[in-house]
This record gives structure tokens, sequence and C-alpha cells, in this order.
């Protein structure tokens, strides 16, 4: 009577030590990796921090905002935004000379389509960011300074978009904060 | 050559995973847009089946018969799970580009089919020596998709981050056909059918 | 609203489970030349990917997050998902004896079907509401469904078509399949 009762356990018994096992695997792996994820990430804003802010010697981070200084001078400020691009999110790198200008724009990552929408991650598209009034930033057709990628409209908007709103919004709260 | 090799080399062109068996097509045309995805996601899966296989094999004595599958899925997703990880912190850059795909080898039908078929009644040796043919030809048949696919859908080869070498003409205008996901369907039907052709797999 | 019509019309057909992602591409070339065969496929894998959102929704909302160990979720999901297929497939033979018999090996399959626990990643790469999963799944569903009863009728009319004897079967579904691709390619306009 106890043996067979045993043998109906089992089956319960031996999944149940195998998800043990897995779990302790699974959350050992997790632990040695996850510092190192953290430090890429770091290591990953810093370099395009430093990319676009070449006299950078060091940036603080509050509220959403990267202020960034070279020496003990602020040079201006960066932070992240969002597009609703073609194909999914656009993750941006805005980054400010002051509080009316745009340093430049970085796209960190894109799935939109290759050889048309893609291009926006391009130089030639981002350079044409650069040093203009954030009341400039619109496509052409819709009264600003950016020319379109042609063929890909909604990508290029969907930059210009993110761009400007997130622009305008930092600008706001960095107006706050004074 | 015994037995380790008649394994391996069975996995390789008779029980092809890709091109005979028509197993885990899923994460395969996805990641075919180039070779240094294909390569990562092939590592990956050889990761993870390698790790199945064994343990699958090593206990296969013991398991109750009743909790048979889902004692290999919580094993196989234990492995993918760490590759996951392990990816995400070591090569970040493909863990990008293969996305929800790496996650996905969980449901890739060649692992699963292997444990079941094979590694649930083999010995250890037998079972990796499977593990490493079957990898060896899904990285194979990778290859050659994402070799076709890369190259003609963008002129050029890099590796690793380093350009191989770009086509006089395709390099300014590559067929973006390629690259995009009907693409892989075109290259799979002709290989499928030239390899059929050619005798090396039977047509129906 | 606006916002979950183009997620909807983006899972079910831009971005189509099947033509653009690349999911569920077992049953798109098994599936049978009739009709009722792909409809039965289509909607209980539709069935599965929607349960299996909510719950994994939930799974990740209230137990995962909050816990800090998103890394179990690999493992969580596909349990989640294969327990479900089960009580599905008992479902199905107690109340229709019929339906139950028609999907046949199928519906255990639907376990390791891409599309089922791609939607589930989907939904938290996403970090979709639970709304939002909702209709990300009927979407991704719908369209897996439309493209199999699209499939179905071609296959019918292969059937009787002269093919080269090297392409017959698999390549040939592969070409449709590209065809199909690039068509439903074309309504990326739509939004």
């Amino acid at each position: 009577m106890k043996v067979k009762t045993l043998m109906g356990v089992f089956p319960i018994i031996f999944i149940t030590a195998v998800v043990f096992a897995s779990v302790g695997l699974v959350t050992w792996t997790d632990s040695v990796t996850a510092t190192k994820i953290e430090e890429q990430k770091e290591q990953e804003i810093q370099s395009m921090l430093k990319e676009m802010f070449p006299s950078m010697s060091e940036y603080t981070f509050e509220d959403d905002i990267y202020t960034i200084y070279s020496g003990g001078t602020g040079v201006g400020y960066a932070f992240l935004a969002v597009g609703k691009g073609y194909g999914g999110d656009i993750d941006i790198l805005i980054g400010l000379e002051d509080e009316m200008t745009i340093k430049g724009i970085t796209i960190i990552s894109q799935s939109e389509t290759p050889g048309l929408g893609s291009r926006i991650a391009e130089s030639s598209f981002a350079s044409k960011f650069a040093g203009l009034n954030i009341g400039d930033v619109a496509l052409k057709q819709d009264g600003g300074e950016i020319d379109g990628i042609t063929g890909a409209t909604i990508s290029s908007g969907a930059v210009v978009d993110a761009v400007r709103t997130a622009a305008m919004e930092k600008v706001k709260s960095l107006r706050e904060r004074e | 050559m015994g037995r380790f090799g008649k394994e391996l080399v069975k996995g390789i062109v008779i029980s092809n995973p890709l091109f005979v068996l028509a197993l885990g097509f899923c994460p395969a045309l996805a990641v075919s847009t180039s070779v240094d995805n294909a390569l990562g996601m092939s590592v990956g899966v050889a990761f993870v089946l390698l790790g199945s296989n064994l343990i699958v094999s090593a206990i296969r004595k013991a398991v109750p018969n009743i909790v048979r599958i889902p004692v290999f899925i919580v094993i196989i997703a234990t492995f993918v799970t760490v590759v996951n990880l392990v990816f995400h912190a070591y090569v970040p850059s493909l863990y990008e580009s293969l996305g929800i795909y790496l996650p996905l080898i969980v449901v890739n039908c060649i692992i699963l089919g292997r444990a079941e078929a094979f590694a649930s009644k083999n010995p250890v040796t037998s079972s990796i020596a499977d593990a490493l043919g079957v990898s060896i030809g899904f990285l194979l048949a990778l290859l050659i998709i994402s070799f076709l696919r890369e190259l003609l859908g963008t002129g050029s080869l890099s590796l690793f981050g380093v350009d191989l070498f770009t086509l006089p003409v395709l390099g300014e205008n590559p067929m973006t056909l390629f690259i995009l996901p009907p693409g892989a369907f075109l290259v799979m039907a002709l290989l499928l059918a030239l390899f059929r052709r050619m005798g090396v797999m039977k047509s129906e | 609203m606006s916002e979950l019509i183009a997620i909807f019309l983006s899972m079910a057909i831009i971005n189509n489970f099947i033509l653009a992602r690349f999911l569920g591409l077992c049953p798109f070339f098994g599936v049978s030349k009739k009709l009722s065969s792909a409809l039965s496929m289509g909607f209980a894998v539709t069935l599965v990917m929607l349960v299996a959102s909510v719950a994994t929704w939930i799974i990740n909302n209230y137990i995962l997050i909050p816990f800090g160990v998103e890394y179990m979720n690999i493992i969580m999901y596909i349990l989640v998902i294969a327990s479900l297929v089960q009580m599905i497939e008992l479902f199905i033979k107690r109340t229709n004896l019929t339906l139950y018999n028609a999907l046949g090996i199928y519906l255990p399959l639907i376990t390791t079907n891409c599309a089922v626990l791609g939607i589930t990643l989907i939904n938290a790469q996403e970090s979709y509401s639970l709304l939002e999963s909702i209709v990300a799944s009927l979407g991704g569903g719908v369209g897996f469904l439309l493209v199999l009863i699209i499939m179905s009728g071609i296959r019918e009319k292969l059937e009787v078509a002269d093919t080269p004897r090297s392409m017959r079967g698999l390549p040939v579904a592969m070409l449709v399949g590209m065809l199909l691709g690039l068509t439903f390619f074309g309504f990326g306009g739509m939004i």
C-alpha cells in the first residue's frame, strides 16, 4: 500500500525536483549576468553622450535629463525619446546645446523598412537636426527645415515629431527647475 | 569513425533539420537576414540542443512516463533562458538583432523533437553526437540561406562588424526583396526545389 | 481608440504573424485543402493566443515584475501555455468530439506553435496594457486565421495544377507564402 502511493507520487516529486533545479540554475545565471547588463547600458549611454558632446568630461542624470559638463561648465543637455515609426518604436537620443538649439540626434534603435525607412539611421539624416532651432524641427512640407527621406515619409516624420515633442517637453521642465 | 561519428554525420545530412525534416523554420527564416545573425542563432540553438540532449539522455531511465513531456519542456526552457541571459550580457548587439527569436528557440520543434525521438532513447555519448550533428546541419542550412539573402538583398557581406566585400552592381542597387520577409520564402522555395532536383532530397 | 486599431491592424495584416514574422509556419504549411480544417485550426490558435496573452500578462505584472524575477518569463510562459493547451484539449474533447477528431494531432502541437509564445513575448516587449495585449492577440490570431483560409483555398487549386516535380508540395507553398507576403506588405500604407 505504501509503496503503491509512493509510485503514484514519484512523478510529481520528480518534476518538482526538476523545476527546482532549473529555477536554481536560472537564478544563478541571472545573478551573474545582471550586473554585466547594467554596466553595458551605462557604458552605451556614456559613449553615445561622448560622441555627441566630444568635450564632455562628466554628466549628471536627473528627472530623465542628462546634464553634460566639460571641465566645470555645463555644455548642454541630453535625453531619450521614442518615436512611433512604421515598424515599431524608434529610440532616439537628443542633445541640446542650450534651451533653444538642438546639438544633434542619434538614432539608437529602429526597425523600419530596410533600404527605405531604415535610412533615418544614416548620418546624412541625423545631421539635418544639428544646430537647428527647436521651433524649426518639422518637415519642410509642414513649414519646418527638415527634408524628409524620399520614400520614407512616415519614418522621417516619426523622428521629427518625437524630437520636437521631447525637446519642447524637456525645455519646459528645465525652465521649471530654475 | 565509430558510433559518435555516425550520429554526427547523420545529423548534418540525413536528418538535416531545415531542409530534410522541415522543422524549426520560424526562427531560422526570421534571422536569416544576415550571416552574423545566422551564426549567432546557430550558436544559441547548438547550446540549447547540446544541453537538453545531454540532460534528457542522462535522466532518461529515471523519468516517469507521464511527466515526460513537461520535464523535457522545463529542461529546454531552462537552457534557453540561460542562453538568453548570457547573450544579453556578453553579446548585446546580437541579442538585440535576434529579438524574440532567441527565446523562441524553446518552441523550436528541432529541440523537443530530438529530445523525444533520440535523446530519451539513447546513451549520453550518442545523444551528444546527435546534438552536434543536428546543430551543424542547422548552421550550414542557415548559412546558405543568410549568405544568399544578405548578398543579394544588401549587395555586400559583413561578418562580426567587418565589411568583407561589396558586389559591384548590386552594391548600389541591391535586390531589397531578399532582405524582406517574402524574400526568405523565395530563397527557401528555390533552395528546396534545387536540392530535390539534385537528388539530395526526395520530391513528393 | 486609434492606438488600439493601429495595434490590431499591425498584428493582423502589416506585420502578419505568418507572412512577416514567420511565426506559426508549421500549421501554415501543413494546412490541408479543406477550408473547415483551416478554420478550426485558426480559431483554436486564436483562442489559445488570447487566453495565453491574458494569463501571461497577469503573471508578468503581478508576479514576475513585482518580485524582480523577469528572467523566469520563458519558463513560466511555456508552462502556462502547455497547461492551457491541455485544458482546452480536454474541454473540446468533452464538448465537441467531431472538432476534437478533426484537429487530431494539431491540437497538442499548438503548444509549440511559435505564434502563441510569440504573442506573449511581443506583449511583454512592447509593455502592452491588458487591453492592448488582448487587442494584439486578437489581431495576431485573426491575421493567422486569415492567411490560413487563403492558403487552403490556394492549396486546393494547386492540387490540380501542373507543378514541376521538384517544386511540388513545400517549395511551391513557400512561393505562395512569398506572394501573399508581398501583397500584405502593400497594406502598410493604411496606417
